[in-house]
Parts: structure tokens; sequence; C-alpha cells
């Protein structure tokens, strides 16, 4: 009797475990699968207002997400916000040269958004005048001095603060009053592939010295056809240990032909500038 | 770590990690403001992809016997016809590339279709089973046209008097208005900076909510507005709705109904909701979209914020006031049903 009742209570404590450890959770996952994965909706990006990413000493940035029970949360230091991140309140001041916000909304009922990033952009050097290559007509905004105006850093190509070219190559001069050490050059690019607008196939950076212009830092850009959208593409060249001049020359090389996989194949891209800075 | 030691830890941890997607599950997602509030149901369509593949779901409508038809530019069937329950009850149409424009009209108490197709440049006229009445070519006689290709019609709307209205939406953005038999009357739109003009002339419908004054309600997408026409082409007014990128509206009771392809704050990102106008049209709801908020007469910008749509691109309000909404480039998705909240 007492081996008898050992083996049941063994196959009952084996089948109660195999219940409580494989059965049950399996049907559970089968049932939460099949019933709520689907609308599992994700919450969308929040809005950062702003009229342009580009500023003298101060600005601030106010963001917006009108769904009730969502939280915004932000950080300025390039990470991507968490549920512990300080939670969007009132408009963020910003005073520094480069700042990079990232904002995104949290929920409980649904999933957190993707991370809306946009960085803004203190005055550097002053900048006496600058030369480009002739944009398009389409795209002429104010003329050259377009590049130096603070204004724009947002995605809207209608908004007269972008330049758009076609050329194959791209030449901005920009003039300092005096000369100065030049540590970095800034510019601020678009990326639009439903526009057709690429980063540059490749971009050089020149400084005036010894009566002569010197490459002093180059990058080239791989397009990338996992990224979706519109986004601002600030990008900042150094220039070593400083060089002091007066002159700076920019060539932004255009993507000739459009990879195959845009349906703009094979055609010329565009190349979108809206700033250039130095510092 | 025994391999079913493993095996057991891994379906707990799965279980752990799919307990918050349960929880939620149990907060029922409810989209919508204020009178307009709807459940949704992503699984309607009960179609095989196989036997009924779609490509583009561009527009809706509903016909007398209440059977939902769906128009695709997959020209293995380029017509979808469900009961409102999901199930296909039949198909037609080959010769349709391009279909974008999806009207149905009660001309003497039958049901008649109006499909633009973009790639034709043509405006066809059909039974409610797909036999060919009316072929309507770009329109030469209107003068502003050099060949067939500067025409691409996007939308029809049809009068009570039976004159066609088509939107040259993917042209020139004209309004081309014909007479019931496809006889040109006029046009007017077009693409230019006054109030009149209008850029991505995407939709157009006879507005008849005032019985005293009937109207047309035309898209000018890339304005984000709806403009008002009386029905000789006159400009009356813009409906501004900013941020939103309206396809056709869709008027069903007092209430004017749009899909918003995306938002202008994220564009190309499959960013779209659909949005509720009043008698007034003032914006009363916004799905998956913004709650509406108004300063003044101003209506702030609106976007959307919940990823339950991609690229709304139509929507259909049935008899019993249930929603559709078909969708452009989603993934070849069939429609999504929405049902009201009371």
């Amino acid at each position: 009797m007492e081996f008898r009742e050992n083996v049941s209570d063994q196959v009952r404590t084996r089948y109660l475990s195999y219940m409580k450890n494989w059965i049950l959770p399996t049907l559970l996952l089968l049932y939460t699968v099949s019933t709520n994965a689907q609308d599992n909706f994700q919450l969308a990006r929040p809005l950062l207002k702003y009229s342009s990413a580009f500023f003298s000493t101060e600005m601030s940035v106010e963001m917006a997400f009108a769904e009730p029970n969502t939280q915004i949360r932000y950080t300025l230091d390039g990470q991507d916000p968490t549920e512990d991140s300080p939670l969007y309140t009132q408009p963020v001041r910003i005073t520094e040269r480069f700042t990079s916000v990232k904002a995104r909304v949290f929920s409980t009922i649904y999933q957190p958004s993707d991370v809306v990033e946009a960085t803004f952009i203190k005055d550097g050097l002053p900048i006496k005048s600058v030369e480009t290559t002739p944009p398009n007509q389409k795209y002429k905004g104010s003329g050259a001095m377009t590049l130096i105006d603070n204004k724009g850093g947002t995605t809207n190509i209608s908004g007269n603060t972008w330049l758009g070219f076609q050329a194959d190559t791209v030449e901005i001069v920009v003039h300092l009053p005096k000369k100065e050490k030049v540590k970095n050059v800034l510019m601020n690019l678009l990326r639009d592939y439903g526009s057709w607008i690429f980063l540059p196939e490749k971009i050089e950076v020149y400084a005036f010295k010894n009566n002569a212009f010197q490459l002093v830092d180059n990058k080239t850009y791989k397009q990338d056809k996992n990224v979706n959208g519109s986004a601002c593409v600030a990008t900042v060249f150094a220039l070593k240990n400083g060089i002091k001049t007066d002159k700076l020359k920019i060539q932004l090389h255009l993507v000739n032909q459009i990879p195959d996989w845009h349906a703009g194949k094979g055609n010329k891209s565009w190349i979108f500038i809206d700033e250039v800075k130095a510092y | 770590m025994k391999r079913n030691e493993f095996v057991k830890a891994t379906s707990l941890g799965l279980l752990g990690a799919m307990l918050p997607v349960q929880y939620m599950g149990k907060t029922e997602v409810i989209l919508g403001h204020n009178n307009k509030r709807y459940k949704i149901n992503t699984r309607w369509s009960q179609a095989d992809v196989a036997r009924y593949p779609v490509n583009n779901c561009h527009e809706m409508v509903q016909d007398k016997k209440g059977r939902i038809l769906l128009l695709t530019d997959e020209t293995r069937n380029n017509v979808l016809i469900y009961n409102k329950n999901g199930k296909i009850l039949d198909s037609w149409g080959t010769e349709y590339p391009g279909a974008h424009g999806f009207t149905l009209f009660h001309e003497n108490g039958e049901d008649m279709l109006f499909i633009c197709d973009n790639n034709r440049h043509q405006v066809i006229k059909t039974t409610i089973d797909g036999r060919v009445l009316m072929t309507l070519d770009y329109p030469k006689e209107a003068g502003i046209y050099t060949k067939a290709e500067e025409y691409v019609p996007t939308e029809t709307a049809i009068a009570p008097n039976g004159d066609i209205y088509v939107a040259d939406g993917y042209g020139k953005d004209y309004v081309i208005q014909y007479n019931y038999k496809g006889e040109y009357i006029r046009h007017f739109g077009g693409k230019g900076d006054t109030p009149a003009h209008l850029s991505n002339a995407h939709g157009i419908c006879v507005d008849l909510r005032d019985k005293a004054n009937p109207c047309l309600v035309v898209t000018s997408r890339v304005q984000n507005a709806f403009k008002r026409y009386d029905l000789a082409g006159k400009y009356l007014e813009t409906i501004d709705l900013k941020g939103a990128w309206v396809c056709r509206p869709v008027i069903k009771g007092e209430y004017l109904y749009a899909a918003v392809l995306q938002s202008n704050n994220s564009t190309g990102a499959q960013s779209g909701f659909v949005t509720i106008l009043d008698k007034n049209n003032k914006v009363v709801s916004n799905l998956a979209g913004s709650t509406p908020q108004y300063q003044g007469n101003q209506i702030e910008e609106m976007y959307q914020t919940i990823k339950a749509f991609q690229y709304p691109h139509d929507v259909l309000i049935d008899d019993e006031e249930c929603m559709y909404v078909a969708q452009w480039n989603s993934g070849k998705t069939y429609p999504i049903k929405l049902e009201p909240v009371i």
C-alpha cells in the first residue's frame, strides 16, 4: 500500500508539474498569440515643434502628442528615451552648440513609439558671405544667403529654407570676415528618398592656406535603403588641430545614378542643403 | 542546462514576455473621438491571398444589395465583392492596371460604377458586374491637354442630374465636368496660386447635406485641405485640414469621412489615419490620429498617434454605419473594418 501510494503521488506530482510547466503555458501562449497579437498597436512618434533648428544664443523646443493617457519622455544626451527619462511638461530650453533632442511616447495601452530626433545647432564663427553653384530654379530659397540665414532644419522642402541641386558637383565657398582658427565645418543636409533627395556620394572640405585651397577632410556616404521617411542630416567635418583661414570650400558630389532598389533607379538624384557653419 | 530544462525555461520566458501583451489585450483599443469612436477589426477579410490577390486597395463602395466592392490595381481581379462579414462573393475585372477611383451612382434605380484608371488615362463607366457602358478619354475639347499622358484621372463624382465630374488629381489638377452622356461642359481648378486652384486634386464628391445649396467638395491633398465649389465650378471656400493628406471626401448622413494617406509631420513613413468632419465641416474625430483642437476657427496641426493604419486611401461607411478602410502600398493587405462604439 505504502509503495503504491508513493507511485501514485509521484505520478500526480509529475502530472501536475507537467501541466504547470508545459501544458498551461503553451495553451496560454497560443491563446495570447491568437487573440491579441494583431491589435497590439504601436504609438506614432511625437511632434517636435520649432521654427528653425539653427539659433544664435538660445532657443526652446516644444513637443506635442494629442492622444489621451500617453506621456512624452525625452533626452538631450543622445540616448534613446526610456520610461525613466524626463517627462515632457513644458518647452525645453537649448543653449549648447549641438544638442540632439530625442523624444518618444509611452502608454500602458500601446507599445512605445519610435524615437523622433532633431539636432539643434548654435551659431559658430561669423560668416561674411557665401557663394554657391546655382541651385535648381524650383528650390532656390533666397539665394546663396539661404545657407547662412539661421533658417531651416525642418524636413519641409517647400518652405524656402532649402537649396536644391541637380548639378554633378555643388561647390560652396564660405568667406569669413578675417582669418580665424577653424576647427570644424558643419553642413545640414536632407535625406528624403520619396522625393529623390539623397545624401551626396562624397563631400570634400577645403581650407584656403598658402594661396591655395587644401583638402582638409572628406566623407563618403553609403545610401541605406532600410531608412524610411525624410530626415535632416547634420554633418560635422574636423580640421584636425584647426587651420587659420578666412576662406573655406565645400564640394558635394551628386549621386548620379539612383540605386536599383529605388523607384528612380538610374536617374540623377537631388542634393538639398540648408545651412553651413564654421567653428 | 539539460535540453528539456532549457526548453522549459525558454517557454516560460516566452510566456513571461507575452504576459504584458495579454494584459494590453484586455484594454480594448477604441479609435476616434467624441461620438465617432470605433472598434477595429484588422482581420475582416477572409479572402484567400492566392485566389484573390490585391495590390494597392484604392477605393470601396457599397451596392444596393448591401455588398462591399473593393477596387484594386491587381489585374487578376480588379474588383472584389464581399459581404459585410468579409466573405468573398464574387470578383471581376482584368483590364484596369491603374484602377484608382471608384464611384457608385444610382441611375434610375440601377447601380452604375465609374472607374478612374491612372495608367489608361481614362474614366470607364460599367454596370455593377463590370460590363463597360462608356469610356471617357482625355478631354481634348477642353483645350488644356496636348496628349493623354498629361491627364491622370483619380476620382469621379456624379451629380443628381447625371453630370460627371472628373478630378485629374495626378495630372494637371483640373476638375472636368461632363453631362451624363459624357459631353464636355467645362473645367475648373487646376494648378496655381489662388485659393480656387488645387494641388493634387485626388478626390471629389457631391455634397447634398445642405439641400438648398448642393456643392462639390474637392481634395487638395498636398495643401492638406478640401475646397468647396458650386456645381458650376465656382469656388466657395477652403476647409483647412492642417497636417492631413486627405484622400477623397465621403459623405454619409450628416458627416464627411476621409482617409488620410499620411501625416505631414512624418511623410513616407506609414503615418495615416482617418478623419471625420461634422455638418459644419469641423473635425470631430480622428481615428488613430490626434485629438482635434481648434484655436478659434483655425485647426491645430493633425497627425497620426497610433500606428493602426499604414497608408489609408479610402473609407466606406456601410448601411449599418460600419467603416471600411482600404489602403495604398500597405503590404498588399486587405481592407480593415471598424464598428462604431455607442
